[in-house]
């Protein structure tokens, strides 16, 4: 069964049979496929793989000429190279390999204008469902072969546009599952229906309802007179700010922020907008705010089995500062972006985002010093994504299964793998 | 006198807006203006030391308040104050060595001089308890003589009369005594802006000490001191990586990333808040400081709290730079709110930017949102591992220990105490 094989999650790339601008086969047998398939986690550093990921490509990047030496181990590419390839890609080829919903979303992650986890997982699914409804198997195929294979190519075409978050991950594995358990005996547009469908309740059941059973315990947590702290943009930590000012809670909101994204000020115009009083600053000032301040809230991506978070970078600083002021730090995440993998600090495995970022600032021409000598050999610009924050400096994990320690993390992945090998 | 007045006036001016940048700079200004002073001072023919402590103490009162943060005044202006009890102190003793050829030969053995003796034994029990002062040790007088030249000024002191005291001291003495007080205290005052001058040279020395090959360090912001402690140890072929965080909103960690990177260091700048995520790959923290306090407790600009306290969490040595000019002999209470400055939020927030969302016309109408951008940050001495000094290496639980060496006990506070 395919579930043996379904490969894992993080760097799953190009295990498929993504065409090339020539041919038009898009099928191989199954021992060509593991022959050709690159190690899961690919690692950047292994030459003769990035080779042959490269031959496989839809989308031609060019490397950063500077690259952190720390992080070999991990893709470096130049933004702003992508888009001008991926239209001509889409417009000029068969977009057999493609579907426009797949490419729309991609094309969105790579802009950044999709981005969080729950937002950019229920993109992903929300453009398989249309895939799946516009799908039809070629007559001589069996459907949940031939629908897996296409779903590899989407995965691999949205890798190219931005690797996988951990939830996008195990969406994609729930989704390949409930393929390969399709019952041989439906037709197609039953069993078409049927996948739309399932993954209908995974985005109902496990990221919506799912925050909304977060939220109602959270609120418990809020108490009148708090100060309440949080880092960048969190969906759920937004939602439970609303809804304790709904229910007529009297608290304020700081929010710390950094660079580059500077997301913390999307969440700043939203929390003011509803008339929460907000405290704004920038990372470097969370120890001289930090002694207001009575509850932590933290958002993350994703939570290890060994109990660490991983979430957007900075997140470890604030949780640090928090546990030496002695200051509660909760996390709201839901269950579905657990993991059984483990990590011990933030280099292993991580995201490399845009380096030009750091070295424009935007909106301050007076302090772009870096701007010249970005060429220069002896300069290199790290701009990382996420970092890991270990277990002692979290209280609490809120998450759809209740209120629970960091330790019981690797608990709650076993109870959930089983429950998706059991159902249905 | 006018002169002065309107040097100091247009100090105090800058020292308000805040025209003066780092506590290297306004160190030297302020030791260049109280050397102005001193020499402009018309001094009394008696109890000249007196007479300048009290302009000086006066000046400085002045000065530490147009800006309270910036403690490297009041530490020059302190420095100042002890350099003048010191050198009145050596003078005194110079001329009680004279008189003690012809009078006062042994302490040990009977006084002659009645008069003496009872004040000498209360000089005397004065004297143990006052520590060695810096001075003193090194001009090597002998510890009787010291209760002597105590002795001297405890006369001077306690005589209402200043006809004792006159009778005391050589008439021919008066004048050429004012003059030398003052040519040596100014001697002196420039000596320090020397010292202040060079405190670079004198740490950068230090760093091969600290720097070995193939060493990882990390640092946030900008700061020259530890510019010429990097290069000088590049100068000696130390081969090693520093990563830079770039400290915003001021981004001070682009201009010294610059610097280096022209120097060719091999740099890489990251995001104030990757500073936990990479720290566990870094040998050594090393930075610059604001100010050191009495208790080895550092201001330091904003973000180096966070990262001393990562440095702890992974043991990474967390070492400060730190020239003893900017050793301040205050201790530091509630350091957050008192020593720090809050800058404009222009810098984290444009404004008008948030004006949209705001709606003025329903709730309280009390503000719905604050920007906080403090300057400064307090790092606590249990984080510190080393402070590199133009003197040394220094644990923090030592820093105390070197004020008495640079500061009197009777300037800690400037303010005037009303005339007893």
């Amino acid at each position: 069964m395919k579930t043996g094989k379904v490969n894992n999650v993080q760097k799953k790339d190009n295990a498929s049979v993504a065409a090339t601008s020539e041919k038009r086969v898009v099928d191989h047998k199954d021992k060509d496929r593991k022959k050709d398939v690159p190690h899961p986690r690919m690692q950047f550093d292994d030459a003769t793989r990035v080779e042959k990921a490269k031959k496989r490509a839809i989308v031609k990047q060019t490397e950063v000429r500077n690259r952190v030496e720390l992080f070999r181990h991990l893709p470096q590419y130049e933004h702003g190279t992508k888009l001008p390839h991926l239209e001509y890609k889409f417009f000029h080829l068969n977009s057999n390999s493609v579907h426009p919903a797949v490419y729309k979303v991609g094309l969105r992650y790579l802009a950044g204008d999709i981005s969080g986890g729950n937002a950019r997982c229920i993109a992903m699914l929300q453009a398989f469902q249309e895939s799946i409804m516009e799908y039809s198997a070629p007559p001589e195929k069996a459907l949940n072969r031939d629908l897996t294979a296409k779903i590899n190519s989407y995965v691999s075409f949205l890798i190219e546009c931005r690797p996988l978050s951990i939830s996008m991950g195990n969406a994609i594995k729930f989704v390949k599952t409930r393929i390969a358990n399709l019952p041989v005996t439906l037709s197609e547009s039953e069993a078409k229906a049927n996948l739309l469908s399932e993954i209908n309740n995974f985005i109902n059941e496990k990221i919506i309802l799912a925050d909304k059973v977060i939220v109602r315990h959270a609120v418990t947590k809020v108490r009148d007179g708090d100060v309440l702290l949080t880092y960048g943009s969190s969906s759920a930590v937004e939602m439970i700010f609303l809804h304790a000012h709904e229910l007529g809670k009297h608290f304020r909101v700081v929010i710390v922020d950094s660079r580059p994204k500077l997301e913390g000020r999307l969440l700043l115009r939203r929390l003011v907008g509803r008339g929460i009083s907000c405290t704004y600053v920038h990372i470097n000032a969370t120890s001289y705010i930090m002694h207001e301040v009575t509850r932590v809230f933290l958002g993350a991506s994703s939570v290890l089995a060994n109990g660490t978070v991983y979430s957007r970078v900075g997140t470890a600083c604030v949780a640090m500062v928090a546990n030496a002021c002695g200051v509660p730090v909760i996390v709201c995440c839901e269950a579905y972006k657990f993991h059984e993998r483990v990590q011990l600090d933030s280099i292993c495995c991580n995201e490399l985002g845009d380096p030009d970022a750091i070295s424009k600032v935007r909106g301050r021409d007076e302090v772009n010093h870096l701007k010249d000598i970005a060429d220069n050999e002896n300069l290199q610009l790290l701009n990382l994504t996420y970092d890991v924050t270990p277990s002692d400096y979290v209280s609490m994990i809120i998450t759809d299964y209740g209120m629970i320690p960091p330790t019981s993390v690797p608990v709650i992945v076993r109870e959930f793998r089983k429950e998706q090998i059991w159902s249905s | 006198m006018p002169d002065t007045h309107a040097l100091v006036s247009d100090f105090l001016n800058k020292l308000k807006k805040r025209k003066i940048e780092g506590s290297k700079a306004t160190a030297k200004l302020t030791a260049e203006l109280l050397r102005s002073v001193i020499s402009q001072q018309r001094l009394p023919n008696t109890n000249q030391a007196g007479a300048l402590i009290h302009a000086i103490k006066a000046i400085g009162d002045q000065l530490t308040a147009a800006n309270p943060v910036e403690v490297a005044v009041g530490n020059i202006v302190r420095r100042v104050l002890h350099i003048i009890r010191e050198e009145d102190v050596s003078l005194t003793t110079a001329s009680i060595g004279g008189l003690s050829l012809q009078g006062l030969s042994d302490d040990d053995d009977d006084d002659d001089n009645p008069l003496v003796s009872a004040a000498a034994a209360a000089a005397a029990a004065r004297t143990t308890l006052r520590p060695p002062s810096l001075q003193t040790l090194l001009e090597d007088i002998p510890p009787h003589s010291a209760a002597a030249s105590a002795a001297a000024a405890a006369l001077h002191h306690s005589s209402s009369s200043a006809g004792d005291s006159e009778d005391k001291t050589k008439s021919t003495d008066k004048n050429s005594r004012s003059r030398k007080l003052k040519h040596n205290v100014i001697e002196a005052v420039n000596e320090l802006i020397q010292d202040i001058a060079t405190c670079h040279e004198l740490i950068a020395e230090q760093a091969v000490e600290h720097i070995h090959h193939n060493e990882v360090i990390l640092t946030l912001g900008s700061s020259g001191t530890v510019i010429e402690f990097l290069c000088a140890a590049k100068e000696k072929k130390r081969s090693f990586r520093v990563f830079v965080a770039e400290g915003a909103p001021r981004y001070q960690g682009h201009t010294l990333a610059k610097e280096l990177v022209a120097r060719g260091l091999q740099t890489t700048v990251i995001t104030d808040s990757a500073v936990f995520a990479m720290i566990s790959r870094v040998n050594m923290v090393i930075v610059g400081a604001h100010a050191v306090m009495a208790n080895g407790g550092v201001i330091a600009p904003v973000g180096l709290n966070m990262v001393a306290l990562a440095a702890q969490r992974h043991a990474v040595p967390f070492v400060v730079l730190a020239g003893i000019h900017k050793l301040c002999p205050l201790y530091p209470h509630n350091p957050e709110v008192l020593l720090n400055e809050l800058k404009s939020p222009s810098e984290l927030l444009d404004f008008g930017e948030m004006s949209d969302c705001m709606d003025f016309g329903t709730g309280t109408g009390s503000p719905l949102l604050h920007v906080v951008n403090p300057a400064f940050d307090y790092v606590p001495p249990k984080l510190v591992s080393l402070f590199i000094t133009d003197t040394g290496g220094h644990n923090p639980s030592y820093m105390y220990r070197l004020i008495a060496d640079y500061y009197s006990a009777d300037d800690l506070v400037l303010q005037q105490r009303p005339t007893s």
